[in-house]
């Protein structure tokens, strides 16, 4: 990196940026709020007044000597509905986290090239021959945003010609009014409506295909000599650091989890591999900066060279948590089978974490809700083992039980609210076209849900048909009472079930194929599942927070994990367990029909960062990956961990501020993380070498 | 039918060797290597590991003991609540060991790996090694040796398998009596076997402050490999003091003779002077 980025990158490290934050009373927001109430505002409405007034309150500011422009200074954005309001809608309704629409892959592409103005207009021949008042409201709205956003632009463009800062000035004359027409105006083009999402409380907003949308601009720019690859290198590592000025005071379960996921290579609507100068260059610049965002995914498949995932690798090296890696060959048939069109399964990116969705097309909440696996098994131990005669009729009651479960769960899912978004729907195909804002879905309204606890479900169960059924030297009874007790008194019990039982992780069929058909049950409930948006339920791998939320209620079991013990995060084998190694940990976990789990979740595997030392091996771990892939992996994410380090980061903070980990779907910065987080990372199975 | 034990099998063992490979770790060793990081390698006898660290001292695997000197009978293991304990070598036929390295075979061949066989000392357990890598046969298979083996063993094992990794620790036969127990004759003798045959061979040195990491060790080692027609590369691995983590886990002391606080020199000159491809791992 240059100078000119060496500067801006310690800037925002060192939080310089923040000092143009405006002290705005939490007062003024409550007012905001109240007045909604009081004038009886629609909600439409209330989205655009708060999102014009949130830009109202905006200052321009220009940094020292940026090209890309655009940061918050106001760090908070009104409620929507006062409390005693949102309390009346939650009475009604299912509200998703926030009741917020988030998580979903905005179409940024056509508005980049053909400028809010010609969206506005859209929306103004689409308002003529419209009738009905929620249409109506709506366009206006998107109208009333879109002149909001160029208001402020306005306002940037002055502020800009204030600093001498001429070419600024120029571009955001230009953009994002008409289609941007440089690398450079589409970048900048791409950072008003993102920080437009945000200002208007959507959050979680994916980045997408960028290598896909942006390379014809870079590539027009190249080939007129308007840039050589040092320039073009150098604005796209500037468009990297926006990212990282307002990430937080974005909302989130945790700093850093954001969802500003970027998605690179994989194959094109044609079939063919779409990997490009751009990808590239986007994998070099996040291996330059070493920052959490954007959060890098790259897109692979049988025909991708070793070399990639070599580059993919060196990222790891540094400490990241990303790439995470997708297989275009699982992903692609999955959600072909789960009723994507071709041309949409072929363009999927990942939500904020790793669920697979559809840019532009997509309004499905991938992240509705979870089966805790862990849960499941600990009922029908509870309940039936002592009347199961043998193995397979204790995995009929899994299968009951877990059915029973998801039939719960998807109750919930009625009736859904979430507030409008002029500014997501400008962003989301069809919206302007056919009057209607994007809460009230689009082309795809799926659900999906995570999957918790797989490994300690499976490695349960492995334990009680070795020890109860196989062997028959534990009696069912005593592994109830073992379980209720949390071991107190059984401690032989406890250690044999701990340390010699069988567990996932290690090649063996005997466990694995328990968790191949806990997948496979996971999958059939949800079969022939719709919701009531029209839409069908998914189910996953992953597991978010749902690793130490569901644990919270959760007994002790029988593959010895203690109560309040963490289960493992995502997919990856159970916490503390000895496994044989990285080979057999992708063998066991490619053993699962992932095609049916489409819902995504990578599989965890933590490699001591003494690993990564030289090329040589580099290249080894490369091939790891690629070899999980070629055997049927759907998605991996590696993590370069060294104890030691962390341990000395949770006792002295202060040395350790830019250390980076990934938590769930995401990274963040280790010390920012609550302790249970950071326990959780520091008792992950590290792979020494 | 030879018999055979080993002391731990490691799954993507990435500095033994190209690819992606396995790595058996046979146990028992002639040398007694001053600075030796697997001192759970030494002994020919299974023997029970502690992991000390953790140990509440509730004294269950004391009360369980019948025995005067330890037989290695496993009662203690049963009942230690936290797990600590665990007999350190596994006996194998040779077939059955070959079966549980090549569980997943086509990952180790696809990815330009194979099998390596290391110790303690691989070839202090001739037949069983010769039976394990015929067995072995024909996925990639590397030994790693300290070359100090009676010569026809050396041979015999060097022409059987696909790359040979071997220690130089020092040139000299004073300085490697005094740090190694053993002086160095019957292990230049069979570096020379080595160099002459054509075999594809690593050179590794562990790096030993004050010991073997001086400039002139180096122009020594390089000097006896430069004419070597098989010889791939030369790894120097620099001393970690964290070598004596193992010792009590097994019941014996570590006693460094060397300055393990001094970071070691590492010398490529001398290799690259002979177009030898050199690095430190």
């Amino acid at each position: 990196m240059n100078k000119r980025i060496e500067k801006m990158l310690s800037d925002i490290l060192n939080k310089k940026h923040h000092a143009f934050r405006q002290y705005i009373n939490q007062v003024v927001f409550t007012k905001i709020t109240e007045e909604f109430a009081a004038r009886k505002l629609t909600d439409t409405f209330r989205a655009t007044i708060r999102l014009q007034k949130v830009l109202e309150m905006e200052t321009p500011v220009i940094l020292g000597d940026e090209k890309i422009v655009f940061m918050r200074t106001v760090r908070k954005i009104p409620e929507m509905f006062t409390p005693k309001e949102w309390n009346d809608i939650r009475k009604d309704h299912y509200i998703h986290e926030l009741g917020k629409v988030c998580n979903i892959s905005p179409d940024y592409a056509t508005t980049i090239s053909v400028g809010l103005e010609e969206r506005r207009n859209e929306a103004l021949q689409t308002l003529k021959v419209t009738v009905d008042t929620k249409g109506k409201e709506f366009l206006q709205s998107s109208i009333d945003s879109i002149d909001a956003i160029l208001k402020l632009t306005e306002r940037y463009a002055k502020e800009a010609e204030k600093a001498g800062k001429t070419d600024v000035a120029e571009i955001l004359e230009r953009i994002p009014r008409f289609g941007a027409t440089t690398f450079q105006e589409a970048l900048q083009s791409f950072r008003i409506l993102h920080f437009a999402l945000w200002a208007s409380f959507n959050y979680h907003n994916t980045i997408g295909r960028f290598d896909q949308y942006m390379f014809p601009y870079l590539k027009a720019d190249m080939d007129a000599g308007r840039l050589d690859y040092d320039q073009a290198f150098e604005l796209l590592e500037e468009f990297f650091l926006t990212f990282n000025r307002d990430s937080d005071l974005y909302p989130g379960m945790q700093q850093g989890d954001n969802g500003q996921s970027m998605v690179l290579g994989g194959i094109d609507s044609q079939g063919n591999d779409a990997y490009n100068l751009l990808s590239e260059m986007c994998l070099k610049a996040s291996l330059e900066l070493k920052l959490i965002d954007p959060k890098i995914n790259l897109r692979v498949n049988k025909d991708t060279e070793l070399k990639l995932y070599e580059l993919g690798t060196q990222l790891t090296k540094q400490g990241l948590g990303f790439p995470q890696y997708s297989n275009d060959d699982i992903v692609i048939p999955g959600l072909l089978e789960k009723g994507y069109s071709l041309d949409d399964a072929r363009n999927y990116v990942v939500a904020a974490c790793w669920e697979f969705i559809i840019p532009g097309v997509g309004m499905d909440i991938p992240n509705i809700g979870a089966l805790s696996y862990s849960n499941v098994v600990d009922r029908v131990v509870q309940d039936s083992l002592s009347k199961c005669k043998d193995f397979d009729s204790l995995m009929e009651m899994v299968r009951t039980e877990m059915q029973s479960e998801i039939d719960n769960e998807l109750s919930k899912f009625k009736n859904i609210y979430m507030e409008p978004s002029p500014v997501m729907s400008i962003l989301m195909e069809g919206c302007i076209r056919t009057a209607r804002d994007i809460t009230h879905g689009s082309k795809y309204n799926n659900y999906g849900l995570h999957g918790t606890g797989l490994s300690n479900a499976t490695d349960s169960l492995a334990a009680i048909k070795k020890y109860v059924f196989d062997e028959k030297t534990i009696k069912a009874e005593e592994i109830i009472l073992a379980i209720n007790a949390n071991f107190e008194g059984y401690e032989d019990l406890w250690a044999n079930l701990k340390y010699e039982a069988p567990k996932m992780g290690n090649d063996d069929d005997y466990v694995d194929s328990i968790a191949v058909e806990l997948v496979s049950m996971f999958a059939s409930s949800l079969k022939d599942k719709s919701n009531d948006r029209g839409g069908c339920y998914r189910a996953g791998t992953g597991s978010a927070m749902y690793y130490v939320w569901h644990v919270k209620d959760l007994n002790a079991s029988a593959d010895g994990r203690k109560k309040g013990e963490f289960l493992s995060a995502n997919y990856a084998p159970s916490l503390n367990i000895k496994s044989k190694g990285p080979v057999s940990i992708i063998r066991s976990f490619a053993k699962p029909n992932l095609k049916a789990a489409i819902n995504g979740g990578p599989l965890t595997i933590e490699i001591h960062d003494t690993v990564f030392r030289n090329s040589e091996s580099i290249t080894k771990v490369a091939m790891l990956v690629k070899t999980f892939m070629d055997i049927g992996g759907h998605q991996l994410q590696i993590n370069a961990l060294n104890k030691e380090t962390l341990l000395e980061a949770q006792e002295k903070p202060e040395l350790h501020r830019n250390l980076i980990v990934r938590v769930w779907g995401w990274s963040g910065y280790f010390v920012e993380l609550d302790k249970e987080y950071q326990d959780h990372i520091i008792q992950r199975v590290e792979l020494k070498v | 039918m030879a018999k055979g034990l080993i002391f731990e099998i490691e799954e993507f063992a990435v500095h033994d060797g190209p690819g992606i490979r396995k790595t058996v770790f046979l146990k028992g060793c002639p040398l007694r290597c001053n600075w030796c990081h697997n001192p759970e390698g030494l002994s020919f006898e299974k023997e029970i590991m502690v992991s000390r660290g953790s140990c509440t001292n509730c004294g269950r695997c004391i009360d369980v003991c019948k025995e005067k000197e330890c037989s290695v009978c496993g009662e203690c293991l049963k009942v230690c609540p936290l797990h600590l304990r665990k007999i350190c070598g596994t006996e194998y036929e040779a077939k059955d060991l070959a079966k549980e390295l090549l569980k997943g075979k086509e990952i180790l061949e696809k990815n330009n790996g194979g099998i390596t066989i290391s110790g303690g000392e691989p070839l202090a357990q001739p037949d069983f090694l010769v039976e394990l890598i015929n067995e072995l046969k024909p996925i990639h298979v590397a030994i790693e040796t300290s070359g100090y083996a009676p010569e026809e063993v050396f041979k015999k094992v060097v022409d059987s398998v696909d790359l040979v990794l071997m220690d130089i620790k020092h040139t000299d036969p004073t300085v490697h009596k005094q740090f190694i127990g053993h002086d160095n004759e019957l292990i230049l003798k069979n570096l020379k076997y080595l160099c002459n045959s054509g075999k594809k061979f690593y050179i590794r040195i562990p790096l030993i402050p004050g010991v073997n990491d001086t400039r002139e060790n180096m122009e020594r080692t390089a000097e006896l490999l430069k004419d070597a027609k098989g010889l791939e590369r030369v790894e120097l691995l620099p001393y970690h003091k964290t070598a004596g983590a193992k010792y009590s886990m097994v019941g014996r002391e570590y006693k460094p003779i060397f300055d393990v606080e001094k970071i070691p020199n590492a010398f490529l000159e001398p290799f690259q002077k002979y177009n030898i491809r050199s690095e430190v791992l």
